[in-house]
């Protein structure tokens, strides 16, 4: 890996982050001059003099008391220290605090669907190239129309409905006690577990169905390469051929879209959350949505897009590293 | 085959709009989800003489969850009363209409941008395809709630929205075509003969690069469908419209899943599906039409995983890994892997 190639990729992600957040500041500023004249209208027999408190206390609370511009240095402030602003919830919770509440929840979902379906998608994707149109590929091909044509919240609803009301095998809803009820212990654990399970569900067969898909094709490409028929030739066994030759060269395109899933592991959720009530940053997200709490949902939107950043940072640079021949394009 | 020479004959491949659909006419499969979308479109513009009863209507409200009878060959809903198969009718024009003015006007500004960059190259290439970069690391759904939030609960503004982040991946695929185009013979001769750029991209650029942006425009149309779904299932669309994804919301929320009324949950599903799945058929025998070469089950599920249809960039990668490349037209680092956030 080239030393300049990781210097000018770093730099462009800096640069990439630097617009972002200077959009994520000026997006909810669109067409708002005052915001107590947006979200809190007067309202019946209120006097001029009780309006203008409100608009006074509405101003400071979303920090419009200043200038544009001095909003901005003072959000820029913030973002050096960490701080991603104040949410407008009772008790005011600082923003990065309600994210590092809910982050983890969310990650439970995505980091075990991403390794399920990894897993699942590896092994049946090698499957379907092996036994390229047998009824194990033509199970593919059907069940890739059917999860890209199907939302994944409509599975979610089936699933919902046929095993968690109807053979009740697991919860249909989230137990709302249990987050806080969350103690480490074997019993907390088993508990979410079980509610998980059907989220998770939900969102696996997506994933499944795609990574199988990856590993089909990029397999089957490379069966086609020269070498693996050389290796063929060698009169080597099949399995040797298959994980020496065959797999290890087929990673590559699987990279990429592990790479693409993990920009999407935080926020992929939202509408699965909503679902089953899984209190997660998807369901913050839309609290802060429905109660108007600008600086947790533009916090949430830089964390997110921050991530994002970070993850497509990371892929690239590990692609450069499964495979050179990116840094020797990049160097016109 | 080199990546050029494919380009080079997938734009050949492309001709008339008549001729195309003469084409997709004649592939089964295409048949199929041509006679599907005649369908659907049927449905959608006929909706107040084909359902039983209207749905706006208050008075027409009958008993509350009846089964699948003859008189209400989908039931009612729980809660309201509602003749589901006349909902179910008249959601189709929200997600027909949704999809299919969003699909039309990316295929325009995905075009547009996509020729600018890729013909004029410089610092117009520069400026787009660094927007592109910004776009996609930007969170789609929570960006369309944010937006929805200050700017209303309309479909106008929904559009919008889906029109100003859905344009990177038509933009990519036409630069990468028009790159070559703009190298080969015909353009070359144009220029030579004086032509202007303006006609050269209007006149010669465009018209090769139009089959693309009809198949990349009915696999839009799939996508936004699938998204506008989502979105009036959060309860993000027009509070007064009867779409799919509200009605699946109401499901919920109304108790399908506890008393058991399968049949509210599942006609909006099947409603979905079948709109999502017609306009994906075309797309994916447009694809096997105009490139023999990939088969249909290698790129299907490439083209919706990611809504930026950037599957044919990823196309156009593997073919260049199988062969170096010998035209004068250099990749630009941009096209090299830039992973995107799945953010839906």
């Amino acid at each position: 890996m080239k030393r300049s190639y990781v210097i000018k990729r770093i730099l462009y992600a800096v640069f990439i982050f630097f617009v972002v957040l200077t959009l994520n500041f000026f997006i909810p500023r669109i067409g708002v001059r005052d915001p107590a004249e947006r979200y809190y209208p007067p309202q019946g027999a209120m006097s001029d003099i009780e309006y203008e408190i409100i608009k006074q206390f509405t101003a400071e609370q979303y920090g419009f008391d200043v200038s544009t511009f001095q909003q901005y240095v003072r959000y820029l402030n913030g973002l050096i220290h960490g701080d991603l602003g104040t949410s407008l919830r009772a008790g005011s919770p600082r923003v990065t605090e309600l994210i590092g509440e809910r982050l983890p929840w969310t990650l439970v979902l995505s980091v075990t669907t991403l390794i399920i379906s990894l897993v699942i998608g590896l092994l049946f994707g090698t499957l379907a190239a092996w036994k390229r149109g047998r009824w194990q590929d033509t199970l593919l091909l059907s069940a890739s129309t059917i999860s890209i044509a199907l939302p994944a919240f409509f599975i979610a609803l089936m699933l919902s409905f046929y095993l968690g009301f109807e053979l009740e095998l697991f919860p249909a809803y989230t137990n709302p006690n249990m987050v806080a009820q969350f103690d480490w212990s074997l019993e907390a654990i088993r508990v979410v577990m079980n509610n998980a399970a059907l989220p998770i569900m939900s969102m696996a067969l997506g994933g499944i169905v795609g990574y199988s898909q990856t590993t089909r094709n990029s397999v089957i490409a490379v069966t086609n390469e020269d070498f693996v028929i050389t290796a063929r030739a060698k009169g080597l066994s099949h399995t040797t051929v298959l994980y020496k030759h065959v797999l290890r060269n087929a990673m590559l395109p699987l990279a990429t879209s592990i790479g693409m899933s993990i920009s999407g592991l935080i926020g992929g959720a939202i509408i699965i959350e909503r679902v089953f009530n899984w209190q997660g940053m998807g369901t913050l997200f839309l609290e802060a949505n429905s109660t108007n709490d600008y600086p947790l949902m533009m916090g949430i939107m830089l964390f997110l897009s921050a991530f994002a950043i970070l993850a497509n940072l990371i892929t690239e640079l590990f692609y450069s590293i499964l495979d050179p021949r990116v840094t020797v394009g990049d160097k016109r | 085959m080199s990546r050029r020479n494919v380009l080079l004959q997938v734009a050949r491949r492309g001709g008339s709009f008549m001729s195309l659909l003469k084409k997709l006419w004649q592939h089964p499969k295409g048949r199929v989800g041509l006679v599907l979308v005649g369908c659907l479109v049927l449905v959608a513009v006929l909706a107040p003489v084909l359902a039983p009863y209207d749905p706006y209507d208050v008075t027409q409200r009958v008993e509350k969850g009846l089964h699948p009878s003859l008189a209400h060959p989908l039931g009612t809903t729980i809660t309201t009363g509602q003749d589901i198969l006349s909902m179910l009718i008249y959601g189709s024009r929200v997600s027909l209409m949704i999809g299919i003015s969003t699909g039309v006007a990316i295929a325009f500004l995905g075009a547009l941008m996509g020729v600018m960059a890729g013909y004029i190259g410089g610092f117009v290439d520069n400026l787009i395809m660094r927007t592109v970069d910004i776009l996609l690391v930007i969170p789609t759904l929570p960006l369309i709630i944010v937006l929805t939030n200050l700017l209303g609960r309309s479909y106008f503004v929904i559009v919008m929205v889906f029109v100003v982040f859905g344009w990177t991946g038509l933009a990519r695929v036409i630069r990468s075509l028009v790159l070559v185009l703009k190298n080969s013979n015909y353009v070359k001769a144009a220029e030579l003969a004086g032509a202007s750029r303006w006609y050269i991209m209007t006149k010669h650029i465009l018209p090769g690069t139009s089959h693309l942006i009809i198949m990349n425009t009915t696999l839009t149309c799939a996508g936004i469908m699938v998204a506008e779904a989502g979105l009036s299932f959060l309860g993000l669309g027009d509070p007064t419209a009867i779409s799919w994804g509200k009605m699946l919301a109401e499901a919920q929320g109304g108790g399908a899943l506890l008393f058991g009324a399968w049949w509210w949950i599942l006609a909006p599903g099947v409603g979905i599906f079948l709109a999502v799945f017609s306009f994906m058929r075309i797309g994916i025998v447009m694809e096997e039409v105009f490139n023999p070469r990939m088969k249909a089950s290698s790129s299907i599920y490439k083209l919706f995983k990611h809504m930026n249809n950037t599957y044919l960039d990823e196309v156009f990668r593997s073919m260049d890994n199988e062969e170096s490349d010998e035209s004068a037209e250099r990749p630009n680092p941009s096209d090299a892997p830039l992973p995107e956030g799945s953010h839906d």
